[in-house]
């Protein structure tokens, strides 16, 4: 949406309705001497595009908001991939921005029964290959993996400050992992689960120069170990910052710190890392986390940790190298803030810092410049703030425009407050400003937000997005259980909400990132890793995979080669034993966009999708005698009913 | 000095020092095995801070003059007054005895009474006894840690200036600083000055704070400040007829029940009083002005609210955020009889269920009442809504019935007519519709209420249907503006 085509109620362009092409001239007049006259009115006039305030402007002096038009014709697309977590569904979607058209869900920590994922060979291979021994001896008698993920945090790799488009990397709170995602396919390739740690919530990548680290916090003190001979001995209980490299997905090292670990962020001259404490005080019930006056926010200081890697200060723990960071430690620093700081954001001004009071009506600036006199404890940590702005109620979380202001989401208030760095930091040096600009209503009670490209040194100030945790009446009824309601803030304008957007459970939080640097793939690469064992089983068998529809028995073990190739599989019947374990190996050779097929076998359990050139395999064990359907689920041509096989399992 | 006492502060030092030692000792190498572990650390390093103060001070003291000590300090024990006065009376001059070790040689019981005067602070109560002030006592934390602890049940101190705590935050820096042991502590008629926080309440059960007064620091920055009573996990515990300006939060309560705030002064704050996670409780005939936010009553249950007033606050003077099942009745919301105008709002209910809003007067706001996030089952009737900007902003889908019994809620604005002469309009009362804002801009506009215009300005009106679904609706709106009693603040 350009900027040209925003109305402001002041504009006077009654005619052009938008999109009412099926109203009657009549009904347009009509419209527009209702709105003209009542166009005063502040819930009026943000009700329509139009201008009017004809009579009302004059005489009603009201808070008009500014209607601006953030609608994506239909065939014309957005300027902006919005990627969204989805907290308990455990996926990552991608949505359209401005018109937040919900485009596509990647699977992540969840089951999908569309794709497969979590059934097909390819990612049973990638949701279990990073647990933890113990953990996959647990999970032995229980399908053998995680059925549910909590994604709260998606954020894209970095190079020089700003999104590259190679990887989105995400955590799962509910079963300590943290995931990669490939941006150019748009598939996970890459879940690790984190020792040591429990319940990892803020996640950040580096920001300078790449990415190089993930930092993610372990938010929940446990014991280490954590074996059960521990409950009531808080001393035992530690939480842990982990460093990942996000090239290889392994972990270059942890740090133990005092207190727990919410939300964290990165600066961007990559010396740092900051994470947000709630918990300073190690309680494990509600009173006890609530005791203190003041919490803290907690420094890393990353030049110093790799040194002492280097020189082997660290303890190893599970396979990891943990640095001692505690309080008194040279690796960190703790900074003082009010009771329960929850968000922490590096404004693209490479320079502040950001922590947001939660239960303390303000947010704490913190120069990043002071934090090598913090280090060589020149000054104390406190006197890294620059600036602390009293903003309003429950502010969580704050998203930048570029321009120099802040947007912070106020959950108590339901508001976002829009503030200016500069003046709060001039207010907290004694004069006499208001760094607040404008307070922006939102429905209901917002959380995390995200502004376009805000989280790097190219924020644009373009767009802004409220996720708000109820949607309550704004919808019509669904039931008990209702959609969370994300909200468009058009602040490169009017600052006003454009857009009501409903979303599935629960998304916490999204980056924004400009359409020319996510460059996806149409059509797979034949030499893609994601098969790399199918191809190496094939390569054993003689088979290939393009174009090769066979059956290999190797014992009691069967391989069934084919190609998909609409409206046809390779084989329309092939034939095993009662008892038998059968792995279905697919390769798709069209080369179609969006030709993508399925592989439905038939009250076996067992699907996957097939995108265009993709290879993709199952293994089932065929208990269940008898002639099988085997079929293609996903769309993909005129004859698509008739694109399917049998399978004959014979009795044993 | 009891030679009980002397053996336990012995040990206690020990202690200190070992843990210390342990903590600075250690070399990097071995600290997996040390059994320090944050939660500890945290915990540890309030004791260390407090502990260091209270040494340093022990032996400042006992250079200090003691002619100060051997005139001022006497002490009466209520058991058995004539042993214990002469006793101490005398070992206080010979020993140049601070007012630590003073306090540590008293019996359960006793009544301390301190003579005008100067006392270095930074003490601890570990006896349940009456400290009291004749004349001026002053108590000095000169400037770091807190100036009295309260580590005993049952402890009273009355008639003391308590002043110059510390300034940091982190340790919790305070006046009269009340830990969990210190059920019972009944804090009344002192002046605290110049502390971090006045009186902080941790964990203490069933403690009174009474007609205090309480002036906090107005030269640190707002966030750095403290508040002037805070009170977290304390049950049972009151705070009444306190002067409360300036520092933080006038009365900041968090995850506690049971707990009433009567009559108290609160001006110059930020929020008069912040209430968070407290059910069960009362605040009632408080007087706010001058703050930030009034009354921020947040994530709480069963409250008595009522009788409180708000003159001159910035933002909101009455705010519901998440507070249910809950009482507000006759509080006042209002300018300052200087000023012309009232908070931005004078009430702002938020995602609040199940209440009774009733018999309050809501004046010459910005806005009335904003009343939002689906906040459902409320009961609105009784309130007086007068002079403001905008009388009700509400968001929201649902249609809602503002009235009670057939008795509704005073709106300034209405025009509606009486003609059954019930003192009650004739017509339902729509908030803020087009006469509503015209009669706000112009109130002599409510003269011409017959006149052509406005009559087809309603009309007019209400030949459109709204855009949004939903609406407040007050089918028995009052005439007159209900007579009200209010106590004198």
């Amino acid at each position: 949406m350009s900027k040209d085509s925003k109305q402001t109620p002041t504009d006077k362009q009654p005619q052009k309705l938008a999109p009412t092409d099926a109203q009657t001239h009549e009904d347009s007049l009509i419209d527009v001497n209702r709105r003209s006259f009542l166009g005063g009115t502040a819930t009026l006039a943000a009700g329509s595009a139009l201008g009017g305030g004809v009579i009302g402007a004059s005489l009603l002096p009201m808070d008009a908001e500014a209607a601006t038009f953030s609608e994506v014709k239909p065939g014309k697309l957005d300027e902006y991939y919005g990627f969204w977590s989805s907290g308990q569904a455990g996926e990552l979607r991608i949505l359209g921005i401005p018109s937040m058209r919900e485009m596509m869900r990647v699977p992540v920590f969840n089951r999908c029964s569309a794709t497969g994922w979590g059934s097909t060979n390819e990612s049973i291979k990638i949701l279990t290959e990073g647990l933890l021994p113990e953990t996959k001896e647990f999970l032995k008698d229980k399908g053998g993996m995680w059925q549910n993920g909590d994604l709260h945090h998606p954020h894209m790799s970095f190079t020089d400050g700003t999104y590259d488009g190679r990887y989105i990397f995400a955590n799962d709170k509910a079963n300590t992992r943290v995931c990669r995602i490939r941006c150019d396919v748009m598939k996970v390739d890459k879940i690790i689960e984190i020792p040591n740690a429990s319940d990892i919530h803020g996640l950040r990548p580096q920001k300078y120069p790449r990415t190089g680290y993930v930092f993610a916090n372990g938010e929940h003190r446990v014991p280490i170990p954590n074996d059960g001979s521990v409950l009531d001995d808080p001393s035992k209980y530690h939480a842990i910052f982990t460093a990942i490299d996000g090239d290889t997905m392994e972990i270059a090292w942890q740090v133990m710190v005092d207190g727990n670990l919410d939300n964290c962020d990165a600066d961007y001259q990559g010396n740092y890392a900051i994470s947000t404490c709630y918990n300073s005080e190690g309680g494990v019930t509600l009173p006890e986390m609530m005791s203190s006056e003041q919490d803290w926010a907690v420094v890393f200081d990353i030049k110093r940790i790799e040194k002492a890697v280097k020189k082997g200060d660290y303890k190893t723990i599970n396979g990891v190298k943990v640095i001692d960071g505690r309080k008194g430690s040279r690796y960190t620093r703790y900074i003082p803030v009010s009771n329960s700081p929850h968000g922490c954001n590096t404004a693209p001004d490479g320079r502040h810092i950001v922590i947001n009071g939660k239960l303390s009506p303000t947010v704490t600036v913190i120069d990043v410049n002071l934090l090598p006199d913090v280090f060589s404890d020149k000054i104390k940590p406190r006197d890294a703030v620059v600036a602390e702005p009293e903003l309003g109620l429950g502010p969580l979380h704050t998203a930048f425009d570029g321009k120099g202001n802040a947007y912070t989401t106020l959950f108590l208030d339901s508001q976002m407050c829009m503030w200016n760095i500069d003046k709060a930091l001039q207010a907290y040096k004694g004069k006499d400003v208001n760094p607040i600009i404008k307070k922006i209503d939102v429905q209901y009670q917002p959380g995390h937000n995200h502004s376009s490209m805000g989280e790097t040194k190219e924020a644009d100030g373009k767009w802004l997005v409220s996720l708000n945790k109820f949607s309550k009446d704004r919808y019509i009824n669904v039931g008990p259980l209702k959609p969370e309601n994300e909200q468009l803030i058009d602040i490169g304008g009017s600052v006003s909400v454009v857009h009501d957007g409903p979303t599935f459970a629960e998304p916490h939080d999204c980056i924004i990132v400009r359409a020319d640097i996510v460059n996806p793939r149409s059509v797979w690469d034949r030499n893609d890793s994601m098969w790399e064992d199918a191809r190496q089983w094939a390569k054993k068998d003689g088979v290939t995979l393009e174009t090769d529809n066979k059956v290999i028995r190797d014992g009691n073990k069967v391989r069934v080669y084919m190609i998909s190739v609409a409206p046809n599989f390779g084989l329309d019947k092939f034939t095993v034993k009662q008892g038998d374990e059968v792995t279905v190996i697919v390769t798709n050779v069209d080369q179609v966009d969006d030709l993508t097929h399925g592989f439905t076998m038939a009250n076996y359990g067992v699907a996957m999708e097939l995108g265009p050139q993709a290879t993709a395999s199952t293994t089932f064990k065929a208990d269940r005698p008898g002639v099988h359907w085997y079929y293609c689920q996903w769309f993909c041509h005129a004859l698509h009913m008739e694109m399917r096989g049998r399978m004959l399992v014979e009795p044993a | 000095m009891s030679p009980h006492s002397a053996s336990k502060r012995e040990q206690a030092r020990k202690l200190l020092n070992t843990e210390l030692d342990d903590v600075k000792g250690k070399p990097l190498g071995e600290w997996w095995t040390r059994p320090v572990a944050s939660a500890t650390a945290v915990a540890l390093s309030v004791t260390l801070v407090a502990g260091a103060g209270l040494g340093s001070n022990l032996y400042a003291q006992s250079s200090l003059p003691l002619s100060v000590a051997s005139s001022t300090i006497s002490s009466s024990v209520s058991s058995n007054p004539k042993d214990f006065v002469a006793d101490i009376t005398a070992s206080s001059s010979e020993q140049n005895l601070s007012l630590q070790q003073l306090l540590d040689s008293t019996e359960p019981g006793d009544t301390l009474d301190l003579e005008a005067g100067t006392y270095a602070g930074n003490i601890t109560i570990s006896t349940p006894l009456h400290l009291r002030g004749n004349g001026e006592v002053i108590i000095s934390g000169n400037g770091s840690g807190r100036v009295i602890t309260v580590d005993a049940a049952d402890v009273r101190l009355s008639g003391l200036t308590v002043q110059d705590s510390g300034i940091d935050l982190s340790v919790e820096d305070a006046g009269i600083f009340v830990t969990k042991n210190g059920i019972n502590t009944h804090i009344h008629d002192n002046q605290l000055h110049n502390n971090l926080i006045g009186v902080y309440l941790k964990g203490a059960r069933d403690a009174l704070v009474e007609n205090n007064q309480i002036l906090g620091r107005s030269d640190l920055r707002m966030n750095e400040r403290g508040n002037g009573i805070h009170l977290w996990n304390a049950p049972g515990s009151k705070i009444i007829g306190n002067e409360v300006r300036f520092g933080r939060d006038g009365i900041f309560v968090t995850t506690s029940k049971d707990n009433q705030f009567l009559n108290n002064q609160l001006s110059d704050l930020r929020f008069a009083i912040h209430y968070m996670y407290t059910n069960h409780s009362e605040v009632s005939g408080n007087f706010s002005s001058n703050n930030h936010i009034g009354y921020a009553i947040m994530y709480s249950h069963h409250l008595k609210v009522h009788d409180n007033v708000s003159e001159g606050d910035r933002d909101h003077g009455l705010m519901l955020n998440y507070t249910n099942q809950s009482h507000f009745q006759a509080n006042r919301v209002g300018p300052t009889e200087q000023s012309q105008a009232g908070p931005e709002k004078c009430v702002f209910i938020y995602n609040a269920n199940f209440n009774q809003l009733l018999d309050n007067d809501f004046e010459r706001c910005h806005i009335g009442i904003h009343f939002t996030a689906g906040s459902q089952d409320n009961r609105v009737a009784g309130n007086t809504f007068v002079q403001n900007r905008t009388q009700v902003k509400y968001v929201g889908s649902r249609f809602l019935e503002w009235s009670n019994d057939d008795r509704g809620n005073y709106w300034s604005d209405n025009l509606g007519f009486d003609l059954n002469g019930d003192q009650i309009s004739d017509r339902p009362y729509r908030p803020n519709d087009m006469v509503d804002q015209l009669v706000w801009r112009y109130p002599l506009s409510k003269l011409l209420l017959n006149s052509p215009a406005v009559e087809l300005l309603r009309w007019s009106q209400s030949q459109f249907p709204a855009f949004y679904p939903g609406g407040i609706t007050d089918s028995y709106p009052l005439m007159s503006q209900p007579t009200r009693e209010h106590s004198s603040q």
